[in-house]
């Protein structure tokens, strides 16, 4: 654990330094970018690996944090920063608004219904004023690339710390994972499933919605079918999915690769961008089919069956522990 | 005279026009061990899941030392100290032997290095200590149900309600099983249990209750129930079946 | 008002579409549980399937139904395997796992078309397409299109002719045996592996062969799946997930909302209203309209 951490503020810490020695404006964008990636994958993955509710309208709360942003900030005259905060709590308090009814569907209907409400904010905000229509809503340029970066990078590293914190430090992420596996049992043993799992709804629409506010910002036009776009929700599921559902690192290590692979395979073969599309979806269903764990799912399973292996070799042969079973705690 | 622990008062739970319980009314003393028997299909996991909050009566009430908790919902029950196991075993099989039993845990002792120790402690007391680290769909049939009792006792509860424990076991475990039961009873536990095997109830029980088709047909000693013309038939009329 | 029967018209000839779209659907779900969300994908490539043969032989695309519908239940019937696999894995919760998976398909089908048949919108030439019959009775009237006549008579006869499948032949009383109960099923001596790539073949035919006579009622494109898988979920949620006979009903309510919102309102509302439908649907009755959803 204590490695972890040290990790952490290495990983933090090197990014920090990134923009003193990296002048390249494109290359400053991406990592802008994959900070965003990393931040979404991770609060999908709350909800997915973590509680077993598949999310398909993750995208939404993104998409009301960029409104929130544009709006207060065109429309109401509001500095940027203010306008972040509430971005957040906006998106916290649609999700435990529509979280309240729907989070009681379970499995595909679950799935069905957050897919469904938010293509129906799409279609919303294709039809209101306010946001502007198809037109969408242009935003004051601020032309300040790093600025960008490090406040991608400040809310992406505050989300990771404050899940990891409440996932797999404290208790919180055990209480999820048992509702994931059997609510009815849960139940029992003092766990109140419709509270968590608001709770927990509420913690994966909070960072997305401030990182749908630094994005309008940064971006400075939005529009519905760029911010509320399902693929937004696509690629959140794809990077958590390929990289380990139910681990905070999974989808972080998803987001690298997923994101360093679209990025390359947009800078050069940009006649084939429809080729992406292509080998996102097959990833997503070979990933599915023979990488069920991710990969970093089943590269610490391996690691953990070796260990028990040597644990078990070590301690006591005979005392008939199966050490290939190790590799089934997926945490 | 003091207040039971648990005291079931005229409780009827139907499902559309089926009586599973129909009008049942037992008490369960402080330390008692109370069983709970009847042929397949006599209401014994309904009123289970009456008790610990899954199905609401609908009719009747059920007083957990004294106040009225019909209707209450089961993590509401269980942070007030009733325990219960499923006949049905649920473990959460993705979580090792070790996390299952900490959820269970967390009741009580919130913070998560606390309630490891905790659960450390509840399997070294159930036996299941050397599988702590696997997976708990790893585990067979005993297994679960050693697990099922542990998370049960890791809410540190007042009333167990244990759903056919020992049934499917072999005899060396069922008397580990037995055994550990018994340690609770002295513990100061009072304890609610559905078996089939009758030999078990009869010598642990010190009151039996007897379903047949939702009806409470018998209530009392287990020498004199077992003496009872009506349970008798019950019984021997499903043998003959 | 004068518009009325036109409306309730249109409403009754594209809801007969959505019944062939979602059928299907509603019996993979019932047999699988599998919630396919390629389903529009398989709708798309049937339909540009049809484009293509029909161009290439000069054919009448709607004799071309037969072809489409073998070619896709070929396909579906040798894809069902993955999907068997996906569904019957033993990590995480396989019923997830298995919608992700067809989320993937999805994606990748839409970029295989997008790349193949590019981004423009088409459409497939009948020879029935131009005709329309109208009747006027004093103010009122109402014109039937030829086309849209004989997708009603399709939808017709792919329904009857799956519900006597269903009801008289052995195939189809082990697809309902395994819909009803898996294990008893398999103490039949029912091959559940066997039956369910049957019915996903068939599943995936019907679906691309509605593709067709879609893209001979309007246009088709690379994009046009995710709006097809929308009203298919519509559907079969409406009519009750796996729940076959309230099939119709919620299809042809499906038909009435898009010719209202077409004649009285403003079509760019149409979907807003399907969603919010879908939605509200799912939260006061996600056993469907009818309760009889699994
Ligand atoms: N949720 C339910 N809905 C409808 N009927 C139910 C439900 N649960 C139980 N029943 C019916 O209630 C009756 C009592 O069932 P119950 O499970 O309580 O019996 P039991 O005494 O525990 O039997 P066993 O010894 O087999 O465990 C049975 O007829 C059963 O079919
Ligand atoms: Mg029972």
């Amino acid at each position: 654990m204590r490695r972890g951490i040290f990790a952490f503020w290495l990983f933090i810490g090197l990014m920090a330094v990134v923009p003193a020695f990296v002048q390249n404006a494109f290359v400053l964008r991406i990592v802008t970018e994959l900070f965003m990636w990393i931040g979404l994958a991770i609060t999908w993955d709350v909800m997915a690996g973590y509680a077993g509710y598949l999310n398909f309208g993750h995208g939404a709360f993104f998409g009301a944090g960029a409104y929130t942003t544009a709006i207060l900030m065109m429309r109401c005259g509001w500095t940027f920063a203010a306008t972040l905060p509430v971005a957040g709590l906006l998106a916290g308090l649609a999700a435990l608004l529509a979280g309240i009814p729907t989070l009681r569907l379970k499995g595909a209907y679950f799935a069905i219904a957050t897919w469904a409400l938010a293509l129906a904010i799409q279609q919303l905000a294709l039809v209101l004023d306010i946001t502007g229509g198809p037109d969408g809503m242009r935003l004051p340029p601020f032309l300040h690339p790093v600025f960008f970066f490090y406040v991608m990078l400040a809310v992406a590293a505050v989300t990771f710390l404050l899940l990891w914190l409440l996932l797999e430090r404290a208790s919180f992420g055990l209480k999820l994972k048992a509702i994931r596996e059997d609510e009815a049992g849960a139940m029992a043993l003092g766990l109140n499933p419709a509270r968590i799992k608001i709770q927990a709804f509420v913690l994966s629409a909070v960072p997305a919605g401030v990182l749908g506010g630094i994005y309008a910002f940064w971006i400075t036009f939005i529009d519905p079918a760029s911010v509320l776009a399902d693929i937004i929700t696509d690629q959140a599921m794809v990077m958590a999915v390929f990289g380990g559902l139910g681990t905070l690192l999974g989808p972080v290590i998803g987001a690298i690769v997923v994101f360093s692979f679209k990025t390359l395979f947009w800078a050069y073969l940009a006649d084939y961008q429809v080729l992406y599309l292509i080998i996102l979806g097959v990833v997503i269903a070979l990933t599915v089919v023979f990488l069920p764990n991710g990969i970093w799912g089943t590269l610490t399973g391996q690691i953990q069956a070796r260990n028990a292996l040597i644990k078990g070799m070590a301690i006591d042969p005979a005392q008939g522990r199966h050490p290939e079973q190790g590799a089934d705690s997926n945490d | 005279m003091t207040e039971p622990i648990l005291r079931v008062d005229g409780v009827v739970k139907a499902f559309g026009g089926l009586h599973a319980v129909n009008d049942v009314s037992f008490e369960v003393g402080k330390g008692m061990i109370v069983g709970l028997i009847g042929p397949n299909g006599a209401g014994k996991t309904t009123i289970f899941n009456v008790i610990s909050g899954y199905y609401a009566p609908t009719r009747g009430r059920v007083f957990f030392k004294g106040s009225d908790i019909s209707g209450l919902p089961p993590y509401a029950l269980a942070k007030m100290g009733i325990g219960r196991t499923f006949q049905v075993v649920k473990p959460f099989p993705g979580l090792s032997v070790l996390e299952n039993v900490m959820v269970a845990s967390l009741c009580r002792h919130p913070r998560k290095h606390d309630a490891r120790r905790h659960a450390w402690d509840i399997l070294e007391f159930t036996g299941l200590g050397p599988r702590a680290h696997d997976a708990a769909a790893s585990l067979t049939l005993p297994g679960r149900k050693r697990l099922e009792i542990s998370k049960a006792l890791a809410l540190e509860p007042q009333l167990l309600l244990l759903d056919e424990v020992v049934a499917g076991l072999n005899p060396t475990e069922a008397d580990r099983t037995i055994e550990l039961i018994l340690k609770l009873r002295d513990q100061g536990i009072s304890i609610l249990i559905v078996e089939h095997i009758m030999r078990v109830i009869m010598n642990i029980s010190d009151q039996v209750v007897v379903l047949n088709f939702g009806q409470q047909i018998a209530l009392g000693k287990p020498v004199e129930v077992v003496k009872d013309p009506v349970v008798i038939e019950a019984y021997l009329g499903e043998e003959a079946a | 008002m004068l518009l009325l029967p036109q409306a309730l018209v249109d409403g009754l000839l594209i809801g007969g579409i959505y019944i062939t779209i979602a059928i299907g659907f509603s019996l993979a779900y019932g047999v699988m549980h599998i919630i396919d969300f390629a389903v529009g994908e398989w709708i798309m490539l049937g339909a540009f399937l049809g484009l293509y043969l029909s161009q290439w032989t000069q054919v009448e695309p709607l004799l071309l139904l037969p072809v489409v519908f073998v070619v896709f239940a070929v396909l579906g019937y040798l894809f069902q395997p993955v999907i068997h696999r996906v569904l019957s894995g033993k990590k995480g919760n396989p019923l997830l796992m298995a919608l992700v998976f067809t989320f993937g398909l999805a994606i990748a089908f839409k970029g295989l078309g997008l790349t193949v048949f590019g981004f423009f919108s088409r459409s497939i030439p009948s020879a029935m397409a131009a005709d329309s019959f109208t009747f006027v009775r004093g103010d009122f009237f109402v014109t039937i299109p030829v086309i849209r006549l004989i997708g009603l008579a399709y939808a017709i006869a792919v329904t009857l002719a799956l519900s006597w499948i269903l009801k008289r032949t052995d195939f189809g009383l082990a697809v309902q045996a395994l819909a009803q109960n898996k294990e008893a099923a398999g103490l039949m001596g029912i091959s559940a592996k066997r039956t369910n790539s049957w019915v996903y073949g068939i599943y995936v035919g019907i679906s691309a062969m509605s593709g067709v006579l879609i893209g001979c009622m309007f246009s088709i494109s690379a994009q046009m799946g995710g709006k097809y898988t929308v009203f298919s979920f519509f559907v079969v949620v409406l009519a009750g997930m796996g729940f076959l006979a309230g099939v119709p009903w919620a299809a042809f309510l499906l038909g009435m909302v898009q010719s209202f919102f077409l004649i009285y309102f403003d079509p760019g509302y149409t979907l807003l209203a399907v969603f919010i439908i879908l939605y509200a649907v799912l939260l006061i009755s996600p056993k469907g309209l009818f309760g009889k959803g699994v």
